[in-house]
């Protein structure tokens, strides 16, 4: 068990990759060799303590030959929620095979590229090379090491200019077997006034054991661009998951992103958003519920580098049992991001005594000229709400519910698309019932 | 011969656990038939909240002697939801908000609790809620709000009578339903109420003062003071008491100025 310089080798031999990116691959593997677990003593961790949780690398391994397929297979497990028939694309890896499909009614749009990365890598290197590992950062800590050494599937989008695609691209990333990995990494590259919404999804099925998944995605989201971007997790109690999201927007963009997280045993998600053009408009979302022997972290940062952008950023939870969250963002305003307005709210919900969220925000202002706002809570349900709940015949643990996806809907309320709003409700809905 | 919806035999109540319990009612009875409508009256810490929270069962208070029996049943180890599903209904004093939950989703998901034999789906449900609307002239604004979220006072409690005539109870506790009301809303909500009342149901209408009394016309008046009912009596007693106060019955009683004003 564990992991070794020749995984990387392999992998990258099996894909038949061109030297630029095995190249990338030994950089992060190097790094990977340096680093150790992080522990508490290091400020992004400094809630989470993977030691004590009993995480350890050397439980988990690379999936053995893992190669492409263009066949998508018949059943994603039992506990696969299909979005909508419609979708733009759609994509799922499974161990060692990746595939994404594109239904026909989408293929003349001219220039749209739907792939997965591989694919992606081999056929179009002129649009990936530049931005591929242009955000993401090997160097961050040792999840993103192993990650940039041995990332396998992911999606690849294309958005030229002035094109929509008005259904969304899903991707599904699947653990399989107890004991093994996933690195998906995927890439969304939208061009100026082009329009595209991205669902990924992390699930397992009949795993019995533990699971590693380790995955990134990079988003450039170009000039007067509209780019909504969802991940939900919904893994099994065994599964480790680390997600790094790296997005960038230009002038006038419009970008939404949302995490959901539901299930695993463990979850850290950093976000960044880097606002480099003036004029943006960005919302970042998060919905958790997290219960018996969850442990979620959630890190998020607001980076404005341009003037007179607007960044909007709710994340909302409930706990409980014995549940841990931790949630800690910051505000960046660089000397440059004059007129800016930034918003950081993060609210927790805890439905038990032994339940426990950690809220930290952190604002880092350069400029004088703006408005910027944080806000964190973390409190019990009212008694009273239950109490008026139950006076009308709905009993506790319906009541409860109640007040939890009333909780949750003020975020939900912001996400707009009809499709996403629906899934994440009927999935939210079974993680409640 | 007609069984009593309501029976309150000797009911003892304390808040409040060890040295700090405090008695609040101590040994009401009342006795309420279907189709009656009875209203409690008495001064700030009578009790009067007191006894409309007992009858939905809310957590924090003990009763310590007597019973409450509702057709026939003792409630006493019933839930508020139990309560409720045996078609208890309680108009509050100052209605909760809950935040994100629209009145329209509410109102079905306690519809379909409390009418356990006759569910309703989300179009149906809305046909038969626009039906009570209909008939107590809401708006309909109200039901895509969350409940009770920025409402103003008359919203709140127009919205109480709209949750009552929904729910369509036996036996409906209205709670100072006057409080925070100009005199159109307060005529407005009576007449509301009135709607809803009918022959099979029973109404305790609780209130400090007389003039919601002059639109609902109870048949039975109680005066509760210090945690007991001092006189009961008909129309003419909530007149007498407008005009003479409560103190009257303070110096009937022998009781100190200011006695039964701790609580609410």
């Amino acid at each position: 068990m564990g992991f070794a310089r020749s995984d990387v080798e392999a992998l990258s031999a099996s894909l038949n990759e061109p030297d630029w990116v095995l190249e990338r691959r030994l950089e992060a593997w190097t790094w990977f060799e340096k680093m150790e677990l992080p522990g508490e003593k290091e400020e992004p961790w400094r809630y989470t303590n993977l030691a004590r949780l009993k995480f350890k690398l050397d439980d988990f391994s690379v999936v053995p030959a893992v190669g492409k397929e263009s066949v998508v297979p018949s059943s994603a497990g039992s506990s696969w929620v299909e979005l909508s028939p419609d979708r733009s694309g759609e994509g799922h890896q499974y161990g060692s095979t990746v595939s994404m499909t594109r239904p026909d009614m989408e293929l003349d749009s001219g220039g749209v590229i739907v792939a997965d990365i591989h694919t992606a890598i081999e056929q179009h290197p002129e649009l990936v090379k530049p931005h591929l590992f242009s955000q993401f950062d090997s160097a961050t800590h040792i999840f993103s090491a192993l990650h940039g050494a041995l990332f396998f599937g992911g999606a690849f989008i294309y958005v030229p200019r002035g094109k929509t695609l008005s259904l969304p691209v899903e991707y599904g990333c699947h653990i399989t077997k107890a004991g093994t990995s996933i690195f998906p990494h995927t890439l969304v590259v939208v061009e100026e006034n082009a329009e595209v919404c991205y669902l990924e999804r992390f699930s397992s099925s009949g795993l019995g054991g533990s699971g590693l998944s380790d995955a990134a995605i990079e988003v450039v989201a170009g000039q007067a661009s509209r780019v909504f971007v969802a991940t939900i997790q919904d893994y099994e109690k065994g599964v480790w998951h680390f997600h790094n999201h790296r997005y960038r927007t230009g002038r006038d963009a419009s970008f939404k992103s949302l995490v959901v997280t539901l299930g695993g045993k463990f979850s850290r998600t950093e976000v960044t958003t880097e606002i480099l053009g003036e004029g943006n408009s960005v919302d970042m979302m998060g919905i958790y519920l997290a219960g018996e022997g969850q442990h979620f972290d959630f890190r998020t940062l607001q980076d404005h580098a341009a003037p007179h952008s607007t960044s909007d950023l709710l994340y909302k939870g409930a706990l409980k049992d014995n549940a841990r969250t931790v949630y800690s963002g910051q505000i960046r305003v660089r000397p440059e991001g004059r007129e800016t307005d930034a918003y950081q709210t993060n609210r927790n919900l805890i439905l038990s005594d032994n339940a426990m969220a950690n809220s930290k925000p952190e604002l880092e202002i350069e400029n004088n000229d703006v408005r910027c706002s944080h806000a964190a809570s973390v409190g019990q349900m009212d008694e009273n709400e239950v109490f008026y709940l139950q006076s009308r015949g709905i009993d506790r643990i319906s009541a409860e519910r109640l007040i939890v996806k009333g909780f949750l809907e003020e975020v939900l309320g912001k996400v707009g698309r009809k499709d996403i709003r629906g899934m994440v409700e009927h999935l939210l809905e079974e993680k409640l019932s | 011969m007609t069984e009593p919806l309501l029976v309150i035999e000797n009911l003892h109540v304390s808040v409040g656990e060890g040295d700090d319990a405090k008695e609040i009612l101590r040994g009401v009875d009342l006795k309420i038939f279907p189709g009656e409508i009875h209203a409690i009256m008495g001064p700030n810490g009578s009790g009067k909240s007191t006894l409309a929270s007992v009858l939905m069962g809310k957590p924090g208070y003990e009763v310590t002697g007597g019973r409450i029996l509702y057709k026939g049943e003792d409630l006493a180890d019933l839930s508020p939801d139990e309560r409720a599903r045996r078609r208890i209904f309680l108009a509050f004093q100052y209605p909760t908000e809950i935040p994100g939950v629209s009145v329209v989703n509410f109102l079905r998901t306690a519809y379909n609790a409390v009418h356990s034999d006759r569910q309703l789906g989300p179009l149906e449900f809305r046909k038969y809620l626009q039906t009570k609307m209909d008939l107590l002239e809401v708006p309909n604004s109200i039901i895509n709000r969350y409940v009770n979220a920025g409402f103003s006072g008359g919203e709140r409690k127009r919205a109480e009578v709209l949750q009552m005539a929904v729910l369509d109870p036996d036996l409906a506790v209205l709670d100072e339903t006057d409080t925070g009301l100009d005199i159109d809303a307060l005529k407005e909500v009576s007449a509301g109420v009135l709607k809803v009342h009918n022959e099979s149901r029973g109404m305790l209408v609780i209130t400090h003062y007389q003039r919601l009394l002059n639109y609902i016309q109870p048949g039975f008046i109680h005066v509760l003071i210090s945690g007991r009912i001092v006189r009961s009596g008909g129309k003419d007693l909530a007149v007498d008491l407008e005009a003479k106060g409560y103190d009257q019955f303070r110096v009937e009683l022998g009781l100190p100025e200011g006695e039964g004003t701790t609580e609410e």
